[in-house]
């Protein structure tokens, strides 16, 4: 009992990020009323890849194995809702969560091969998968309209629920990130946080202390998969029209990788600090600087990743502990 | 029967090119354990160069292509020496990320600088094919694959014979004891990626040769040249060879049985299925699995 109730006991220090979680979340709904149609939209992309990066965080950051495939809970899932509102009729609502739990079946299901694979074994062979499904969802034309795409039933009576608008999606993806976020910060303090950490640093060791490795890789590729199903859900829905090309784009796995290493990988916060700002800078770029804003991102990224190889939060954590706050420290780490 | 026959020519035709594709890359992540997501920008930079040298100066490809390998050798050392070097002990995703920042750096200047319209290097020879027992053999597609074969062959020599290649493969096997044993182990390195780099140069101005591309080509390449890295076993020379014909000959006979885009899975399939199964490649053994990290 004792014990119990020292878990339980609630302290400036350890109720301070909870509270953190709820401004912020304030702080975006109050947003809202501030913005324009177009930075609404610009806004609820933003919301979109920190509910992606969250989702990698979890396998690619705490767990430490790097999946190249993520994109494929996002497909899956806004496929899934496709086919379901499109052709079995159901309320997007219900969809929603049925996508999610059908991208964590499958990640289950492909996770207990690959993940017995390590290292960039698993990073390709999960890059494999995902181009792999998308083949599959591309070549089913009856069911997913191929590579023609697929149209959401949206006016009209064949809509099951009627689209959300600007408003609506705005806190539609915000939910979504606050969801992945209240996810993170509650396994990043449990006892399968610590199995994930202790996973992460030396997987034999994981298994002789106990934890079963095999079990809690395969849980966690199906939550990440089940936050990342929702997600694409309501990508698919927000689109309208979708295509297996941007749905399975690798691009928006390697965005979600971005993210979480220059945010800071393994933390709760690093990843939404990454997504932000990420997005932003992208956002930026391509306003000011249309015709060369891709290449910009790619030197950003490899300066970020140079300069910042642990990530924002990892950096200030360490930096605060030990006093060195010099960038070029964190060249020497990593370089031969 | 000769449709099936065709296939066969074809895919071990292609096959061969696409070895030269990643023999490369194999090289650089097992000696280097870096998988490198640039490589295919490499190779259709290669590919440009060629077709450059083939505008202005008129140069044959079979001539271009050496052009190509020493430009893209010289940049691949310049950028394995400043930039990869710099995290090369970093965890995976750091070397993964960083070569994917290089890759949209390069393919996006390709795109500024050559258009995103596909192109190819136009020769006399190249279209022209002769028949045999009904099957029929493009001469540009022939030439390449020797060239392929010739030149990955001598690249085995230069590993194991000359002491720039053995003390390429020193550092590959363990880095802690090569430096110990006087090698600079940053020039080795940079001369290993600039290698790689040369080589999908040269593989770069054969595919320009035998077909189109264009700067999104590059994601393609660096995909398949995974799967053959895997197939061969890493760092396996001749196991690249043998991994790039297998991809050819299941391209091609996929392309002959099945309909639609399903080609497309087939070379992840046959990944997924090595990985599961035969994780350490299908020639031998992946010498990295015997490296200490140091």
């Amino acid at each position: 009992m004792a014990a119990e109730q020292l878990r339980y006991r609630p302290t400036v220090r350890t109720a301070t990020p909870w509270a953190l979680g709820v401004l912020l979340v304030a702080a975006a709904l109050a947003l809202q009323t501030q913005l324009y149609t177009g930075q609404a939209r610009t806004v609820t992309a933003i919301f979109m890849y920190v509910a992606l990066a969250l989702s990698w965080n979890l396998i690619g950051g705490y767990t430490g194995y790097a999946s190249f495939g993520q994109v494929v809970f996002f497909g899956i899932g806004g496929y899934f809702t496709a086919v379901a509102m499109t052709h079995l009729g159901w309320s997007f609502w219900v969809a929603l969560v049925a996508s999610g739990l059908f991208a964590a079946c499958y990640g289950a299901l492909v996770g207990i091969p690959l993940l017995r694979l390590r290292g960039h074994y698993f990073a390709i062979a999960t890059l494999g998968m995902a181009e792999g499904t998308r083949e599959i969802v591309t070549n089913l034309p009856e069911l997913t309209g191929g590579g023609g795409g697929i149209t959401l039933p949206t006016v009209g009576a064949a809509a099951t629920t009627p689209y959300l608008g600007n408003d609506g999606f705005y806190v539609l993806f915000l939910a979504l990130a606050a969801i992945a976020l209240l996810v993170t910060g509650v396994i990043s303090r449990s006892k399968f946080g610590f199995a994930l950490r202790a996973i992460h640093q030396d997987e034999d060791a994981a298994a002789a202390i106990g934890i079963n490795t095999t079990r809690t890789k395969v849980v966690t590729f199906a939550l990440s998969g089940f936050l990342a199903g929702m997600v694409g859900s309501a990508y698919a829905f927000q689109q309208v029209t979708i295509y297996p090309e941007r749905l399975f784009d690798v691009e928006i796995t390697v965005l979600m990788v971005v993210m979480v290493v220059i945010g800071g990988s393994g933390t709760v916060i690093g990843p939404v600090i990454g997504a932000v700002a990420l997005q932003f800078v992208s956002e930026w770029l391509r306003q000011n600087y249309t015709d060369i804003h891709t290449l910009l991102l790619g030197g950003i990224i490899i300066l970020a990743v140079i300069l910042l190889p642990q990530g924002l939060a990892n950096y200030v954590r360490e930096a605060r502990r030990t006093g060195e706050y010099s960038l070029l420290a964190n060249v020497r780490r990593y370089r031969l | 029967m000769t449709g099936f026959l065709q296939a066969v020519a074809y895919g071990l035709l292609q096959g061969g090119l696409l070895a030269l594709v990643a023999v490369g890359f194999s090289l650089v992540w097992g000696v280097m354990n870096v998988v490198n997501l640039s490589h295919g920008a490499f190779v259709v930079l290669g590919a440009y160069v060629g077709l450059l040298v083939n505008q202005r100066l008129g140069l044959d490809p079979f001539l271009g292509m050496f052009v190509a390998a020493v430009a893209l050798f010289a940049l691949g050392y310049v950028v394995q020496r400043f930039v990869i070097n710099l995290v090369v002990n970093g965890p995976i995703f750091i070397t993964l990320l960083l070569t994917f920042g290089l890759e949209l750096l390069l393919t996006q200047g390709m795109n500024i600088a050559f258009t995103a319209n596909y192109q190819g290097i136009q020769t006399t020879y190249a279209g022209t094919s002769f028949a045999v027992a009904g099957v029929q053999i493009p001469v540009g597609r022939l030439l390449a694959f020797v060239l392929s074969v010739v030149v990955t062959v001598a690249l085995v020599a230069v590993m194991n014979r000359t002491r720039v290649g053995m003390s390429i493969m020193a550092t590959g096997m363990d880095r802690g004891a090569a430096r110990l044993m006087g090698i600079r182990a940053r020039h080795v390195y940079a001369l290993t990626f600039g290698i790689a780099a040369g080589l999908a140069g040269m593989a770069g101005t054969m595919i320009g040769m035998v077909g189109t591309f264009n700067p999104a080509s590059a994601g393609g390449f660096t995909l398949l040249s995974f799967v053959i890295a895997v197939l061969g076993g890493l760092g396996n020379m001749y196991g690249a060879l043998a991994g790039g014909m297998l991809i050819g000959l299941v391209q091609a006979l996929g392309g002959y049985f099945l309909s639609g885009t399903w080609v497309n899975a087939l070379a992840f399939l046959v990944l997924i299925l090595v990985l599961m199964f035969r994780p350490s490649g299908l020639v031998g053994k992946a010498f990295y699995s015997a490296r200490l990290e140091v």
